[in-house]
């Protein structure tokens, strides 16, 4: 059975303190749209944008969500991962009222990335094990395409700029640095978020790991068999309440919490008993000041594999209860590992803006092995609070708790 | 924050104590070849086997690559250094591991398998090794670390921005303790790029007081780590924090500067408008090579001169420019050393410091 049960241990948070980093922008790129709007459209409509690759040869037929259309060329700078982050930072910023210029303040910039840590150039070392020498345009195109600098030079900050690569939890752990980093005061402006291309060899690595899907994906279903993997980017512009108070903004939407634990236990699977991810939810709901009935919903990470969705239901339900309202949105977008945890904390704030939470695509029959289910169709948010929750290769497990602040709480949205 | 406990691999060994011997030694050539073929195109200090192997650890590790191995022999030496139990702590403990380049022999390793075999019948062993966060994993695993497990990387300053994230950690509650360090390993791919980009030196020597347009380069690997604590803990060795602050030259209060010149960003000579002209520089590249994570080791030897009160001579001393450039071993007056900055620049002339205090 999956009881409720109360922590044990947590962070020591004032009430003043929980609201005290504000969400002023978000932005957000994948196969369901290429911008947030779009996006909103997409996840209403139930649209399930996968087909076979086409961004590269393979001979790997599996359904993969690819960001559809032209990426602006001037934002590639060589590098696919590099364009989402900023067509996704663009959309943050002028959402966030800084598109034209950051001003004084020290903007910090965090993402997480999976595939752009690596110079994953099937091409480049195709020539290279075959000669002995390639053009070192590739390696040129790799250093400048570290996810964080890239951003941080194209917005021109000055402040701290770190790239995550921690595996799916990368994009949630970005948010989560920035939070630490605003309330530290290590900067005044945060652009956090994630981005990930869809990439050969990742799609080889987990072809051989045998956990790609023949078909659509289905989170939590009892014939789950597999990921879809997607690519896309998600970001959002933090910054501190007062600092955007002061820019005239009235912020609605605040990020509260960040919990992040290590399983310590493998370097694929999620420990059996979910410890990991219990505790950094609860260290999430600890930091946000929250009680477990006060979250709404959770943005769940749901891959569609066996072992991710049994662990993380098991989990949901023993820290937030049997009743929790919860989905996957990788059935939307696919698995977008770097960008994941980013692109969900930006549908996460999204629905409490938009106070409505879409169903969790491509579930019809819960498994066996699934102690809850998720959401089956769209449903209204009464509440004020959601969590978004990423586990991740090497034992990383991340939640993030996000709020609606009064405005939004009594319908008085301004968007 | 309280540095507690150090950790180091490299070229001359493990511990504090190989590290420690280097530093009296000085120089030694480095061996020929980036890569465990041991091409003779290209001197590089890498790592032994026997640096990095452990019979404690062996079957634990059987499955993780040579980067994963380093750096964990890395981190648990911080750990066994400072005596410290994590596994059994009751308190929440950190895990940060700042890199540039990560697993990438892995990674082209697991590329040979698909191109060789197909593409989807790669090894699943090799791909999770290629993750570059597969090293913090093992460690986590080995060292106890249930707290938030960090992997961060950019091309420079990837250690830097993980002491700061650690003292942020720290500072909020939400560790006791962050282990934090830097890891890179030298390959094949490495070893062209290297010969691309960079202006080796094909005598082996690092000149760090050079300070040229176009310095020369000694590929180097190895790892890092500093077990940190908050400054209200009990203090081991010394105090550090990493600064933000680009100040167009470096105050004068820093007993010694460590410049971590090695060649790697191309235009060095703007360490000379950040040192002072009397300030005693020493730089300790020459024993474990060019790493873009280079200032984790650095960091490590600045908190053993602090312990030790001892201005280590640097090892390729040569000093065009003739700055106050620490030449001979020094042993100072207890509580004379109370201060030693380490400076990095990256290729667009940005500096960073990491401050070690007593």
């Amino acid at each position: 059975m999956c009881g409720r049960s109360e922590r044990a241990r947590g962070p020591m948070t004032g009430s003043s303190m929980t609201t005290d980093v504000a969400i002023t922008g978000m932005g957000v790129i994948s196969a369901a749209g290429a911008n947030l709007t779009e996006t909103l459209a997409s996840l209403r409509a139930g649209e399930r944008n996968a087909a076979p690759v086409t961004l590269f040869d393979t001979a790997l037929r599996n359904p993969v969500f690819e960001v559809r259309g032209d990426l602006p060329a001037s934002r590639q700078m060589g590098m696919r991962s590099v364009a989402l982050a900023l067509v996704a930072t663009e959309e943050a910023l002028q959402d966030a009222r800084l598109r034209d210029g950051l001003g004084e303040s020290r903007t910090g910039v965090c993402f997480g990335t999976t595939v752009a840590s690596q110079l994953n150039d099937t091409d480049f070392y195709k020539e290279f094990r075959a000669k002995g020498s390639a053009p070192p345009e590739a390696i040129d195109r790799f250093l400048r395409c570290n996810v964080a600098e890239a951003v941080s030079r194209a917005v021109g900050a000055s402040g701290p700029c770190c790239t995550v690569t921690n595996a799916c939890t990368s994009g949630a752990d970005a948010i989560g640095i920035a939070l630490s980093w605003l309330r530290n005061g290590i900067c005044d402006v945060a652009i956090a978020g994630g981005a990930d291309e869809l990439n050969h060899i990742p799609l080889c690595g987990f072809a051989s790991l045998g956990i790609l899907s023949e078909s659509l994906c289905a989170p939590f279903d009892e014939k789950r068999d597999g990921l879809n993997l997607g690519e896309g980017a998600g970001v959002l512009v933090l910054e501190r309440t007062t600092s955007a108070k002061s820019r005239g903004l009235d912020p609605k939407l605040f990020l509260r919490g960040y919990g992040a634990a290590a399983d310590a236990y493998h370097l694929t699977a999620p420990r059996p008993d979910g410890a990991g991810l219990d505790s950094a939810m609860r260290w999430a709901l600890a930091e946000a000041g929250l009680t477990t009935d006060e979250i709404s919903f959770v943005n769940a990470h749901g891959t569609s594999t066996r072992d991710n969705d049994s662990v993380e239901a098991t989990v949901l339900a023993r820290v937030l209860g049997d009743s929790i309202s919860f989905l996957s949105t990788k059935g939307y977008t696919g698995h977008t590992l770097g960008a994941a945890g980013a692109i969900e904390a930006v549908f996460s704030a999204a629905a409490l803006r938009e106070r409505w939470v879409p169903s969790s695509a491509g579930f019809s029959e819960k498994g066996e092995d699934v102690c809850i289910a998720p959401l089956t169709e769209t449903i209204p948010v009464d509440g004020a609070h959601a969590m978004s929750t990423s586990l991740g290769f090497g034992g990383n497990n991340a939640a993030l708790v996000i709020s609606a602040g009064d405005g939004l709480r009594n319908g008085i949205s301004d968007r | 924050m309280n540095v507690v406990g150090i950790g180091v691999v490299f070229t001359r060994g493990r511990g504090v104590d190989a590290l420690e011997s280097a530093l009296q030694e000085g120089w030694v050539p480095p061996s020929p070849g980036c890569s465990s073929s041991g091409s003779a195109g290209i001197p590089a200090y890498r790592v032994p086997e026997d640096a990095y192997a452990d019979k404690v650890t062996a079957r634990r590790l059987r499955r993780a690559d040579r980067f994963s191995r380093i750096a964990t022999a890395s981190a648990l030496a911080a750990v066994r250094e400072s005596g410290l139990e994590l596994e059994t702590t009751q308190e929440s403990v950190g895990l940060i591991l700042a890199t540039a380049f990560g697993p990438h022999v892995t990674n082209f390793r697991f590329l040979d398998d698909t191109l060789e075999f197909g593409e989807a019948l790669g090894s699943p062993t090799t791909f999770s090794n290629t993750l570059h966060n597969a090293a913090a994993s093992h460690i986590a695993s080995l060292v106890g670390v249930r707290g938030p497990t960090l992997t961060v990387t950019s091309f420079t300053f990837a250690f830097h921005e993980a002491l700061v994230l650690a003292e942020a950690w720290i500072s909020e509650g939400r560790c006791s303790h962050v282990l934090v360090g830097a890891a890179d390993v030298c390959g094949s791919v490495m070893e062209y790029a290297c010969g691309e980009k960079l202006t080796i030196a094909t005598d082996g020597k690092i000149r760090p007081f050079a300070l040229a347009p176009s310095p020369t380069a000694v590929p180097g690997e190895g790892s890092a780590f500093l077990l940190l604590t908050g400054e209200d803990a009990p203090q081991r060795h010394c105090r550090v924090s990493a600064r933000h602050e680009t100040p167009s030259s470096v105050a004068a209060a820093a007993d010694v500067i460590l410049l971590d010149a090695d060649g790697t960003v191309g235009d060095e000579s703007g360490y000379l408008e950040l040192v002072e002209p009397n300030t005693t520089l020493a730089a300790y590249t020459p024993l474990f090579g060019s790493m873009l994570t280079g200032s984790s080791i650095h960091a490590a030897i600045a908190a053993l001169m602090l312990r030790n009160q001892v201005c280590y001579a640097s090892p390729v001393a040569d000093n065009p420019h003739g700055l106050a450039v620490c030449a001979a071993m020094e042993q100072m007056e207890q509580g004379k050393l109370q201060r030693i900055d380490c400076i990095r620049l990256d290729c667009d002339g940005r500096s960073r410091r990491i401050v070690l205090q007593s």
